[in-house]
């Protein structure tokens, strides 16, 4: 249709995760939900994942707060060290490496289950019996990710900010009570709301783009593989474009 | 595989957990700002607010007790920033306050700082108060000042060094500072003076003493100066006193002939003083009259013998002895 083949492919499957991401809400809002299927994605999706994503919101707080320090002290501004990671923690560090760390567990496993389903024609037999193998498998699976991943987002915040009071006294002395209270001053609500906000699209994201490319699997047990690689892959490199376009939203509503 | 039920427990802890701890920091992030706690409005009008914004920290007395909620321009030289202040800190602002904009530390956030004034009578701040303003003071200012002080001090350290060299060249203003005698000398040289201003100070008040009797017209030399009847007195003295003198000189010519007569041995007197005979003449008389004195007593002494005496001398050697009782 356009120019070469590439580009071509690009844009078509573009559109055809855009009318997957409209099925997904026209089903979402159809009476009859699998509530105890979405309890049971959720357990898996949040907190299956929980430990992992603490372990790395750990070593990154940590691991920020040791690299900042010696250019704050350069400055002699080392009693601002907690203020400064704080804001990048709850910005910009903390959501992006829980949606990363999802869009690794998460989404490959999505993509490897969902296509597995298809290849083994259990999602036809589904169809077969009645069942809405849509409703059942996708919905309840993306809207797990929309709820679990800003609640791993918010909590990895959390241990991420301990993270980075360890990293404060490992050089310095910074009180529990002033780390904390010079958190709470520095950041606004023009810090945690967008950074929360964001983490829904993070969440949207890894799940309509695990679930697209494992319902639309094909070629037997190696389209199994490929679709559980390219939902990493492009739910990963998604999340970095709606994180872009997240700061530039926050920055035109005046959330700097 | 755990049953469904241990599942979903272990499920809703954690997304207690997430939820709880994004309440919490909202929360604290909230009361921070505090936008939970009762607050009042107060307002200021700057002249420029150096980039203060929306959000910025008011503090008073360094504490912080508010936040900004708006800044907007009002005419072409004031800003009307309008505060939000816990309620908590209205008993201690006072109307008079004065608010500045100021800088969190050297590079940090602007922020308005309310600072009471000395005096305390006045009444508590209430919603709705307009407080006075400071004028900011801003860096360019600052650094233009220092740059004319930095010039003036170029010049002063010019001259100091000037004047330091032209000490160091000359030994004798040096050793006049460091002599300690001349530095005695001139102590005691002042302890003189003074005491001579102590002793002209009675001297002139005597002499004022002095002068005030003369005026009043006490003692000879003031009724001398003052007295006018004296002074006609005394001229009628001083002319009886040359009459007087007249004589006397008149007397004297009398007398300078007399004694003129006296020397040339003419009279008595002046034979008895100039002729030397007459003075031997004089002697031997005297020794005839001594012997016949001594012969007159012995003849005095025969005739108590004599019967015709003895009578009335033994009558006088009675009385004699009666006398005493």
């Amino acid at each position: 249709m356009f120019y070469n083949k590439a580009l071509d492919s690009f844009l078509e499957e573009a559109g055809d995760i855009s009318r997957f991401t409209a099925k997904f809400f026209r089903e979402f809002l159809k009476p009859r939900y699998e509530f105890s299927e979405f309890l049971r994605q959720c357990f898996y999706i949040g907190y299956k994942s929980f430990g992992l994503v603490a372990v790395t919101a750990f070593i990154m707080g940590l691991v920020i707060t040791i690299q900042s320090r010696p250019t704050l002290v350069e400055f002699g501004a080392e009693a601002w060290l907690p203020k400064m990671v704080s804001i990048s923690l709850i910005r910009e560090i903390a959501p992006v490496i829980t949606a990363l760390i999802c869009a690794g567990k998460i989404g490959s496993g999505i993509g490897a289950e969902l296509g597995s389903m298809r290849v083994t024609e259990q999602i036809d037999a589904m169809e077969v019996s009645g069942t809405n193998p849509f409703k059942f498998l996708v919905v309840t699976r993306v809207t797990a990710c929309i709820t679990m991943v800003p609640i791993l987002a918010v909590l990895a915040i959390a241990v991420s900010l301990y993270g980075a009071y360890l990293g404060c006294n490992i050089h310095g002395v910074v009180s529990w009570k002033l780390f904390w209270n010079q958190v709470f001053e520095t950041n606004t609500f023009s810090d945690v709301v967008p950074a929360v906000t964001k983490t829904f699209f993070f969440g949207l994201d890894i799940g309509i783009i695990g679930c697209f490319k494992g319902y639309f699997s094909k070629k037997g047990t190696e389209g199994v593989g490929r679709s559980a690689n390219s939902a990493v892959v492009i739910s990963s490199l998604l999340i970095f474009v709606l994180d872009l376009v997240a700061v530039q939203i926050a920055d035109l509503l005046g959330f700097t | 595989m755990a049953n469904p039920t241990s599942r979903n427990i272990r499920l809703g802890i954690f997304v207690l957990a997430g939820t709880v701890f994004l309440i919490v920091l909202l929360y604290m992030i909230g009361a921070k700002r505090s936008l939970f706690s009762d607050t009042f409005r107060i307002s200021a009008q700057f002249y420029n607010v150096n980039g203060l914004m929306q959000g910025n920290n008011v503090r008073f007395s360094g504490i912080n007790v508010g936040i900004v909620e708006s800044v907007e321009i009002n005419t072409d030289s004031t800003v009307n920033v309008v505060m939000l202040i816990e309620d908590k800190a209205k008993i201690y602002i006072k109307k008079n306050a004065l608010a500045s904009i100021g800088t969190d530390g050297l590079m940090g956030n602007k922020l308005v700082n309310i600072n009471s004034m000395k005096d305390g009578s006045v009444a508590h701040i209430e919603d709705g108060d307009i407080l006075k303003t400071l004028k900011p003071i801003e860096t360019d200012e600052m650094l233009r000042t220092l740059s004319t002080t930095n010039d003036n001090i170029k010049v002063i350290t010019g001259d100091l060094k000037n004047i330091t060299q032209k000490f160091n060249k000359r030994n004798s203003l040096w050793s006049l500072l460091q002599d300690t005698i001349v530095a005695d000398n001139l102590k005691e040289a002042i302890v003189n003076i003074k005491i001579t201003g102590a002793r002209t100070a009675i001297i002139t008040g005597d002499l004022q003493e002095v002068a005030k009797s003369f005026k009043s017209g006490k003692g000879l030399m003031a009724s001398l100066l003052t007295d006018t009847t004296m002074a006609g007195k005394l001229q009628h003295t001083i002319v009886k006193l040359e009459n007087a003198s007249d004589k006397i000189a008149y007397v004297s010519g009398d007398l300078s002939g007399i004694t003129a007569k006296i020397k040339d041995g003419k009279g008595t007197i002046g034979m008895l003083i100039t002729d030397s005979l007459f003075v031997k003449d004089l002697k031997s008389t005297m020794k005839n009259l001594n012997s016949g004195v001594a012969g007159f007593d012995d003849n005095m002494e025969g005739l108590k013998h004599s019967f015709l005496l003895k009578k009335y001398f033994r009558k006088q050697a009675k009385l004699k002895a009666k006398k005493p009782n």
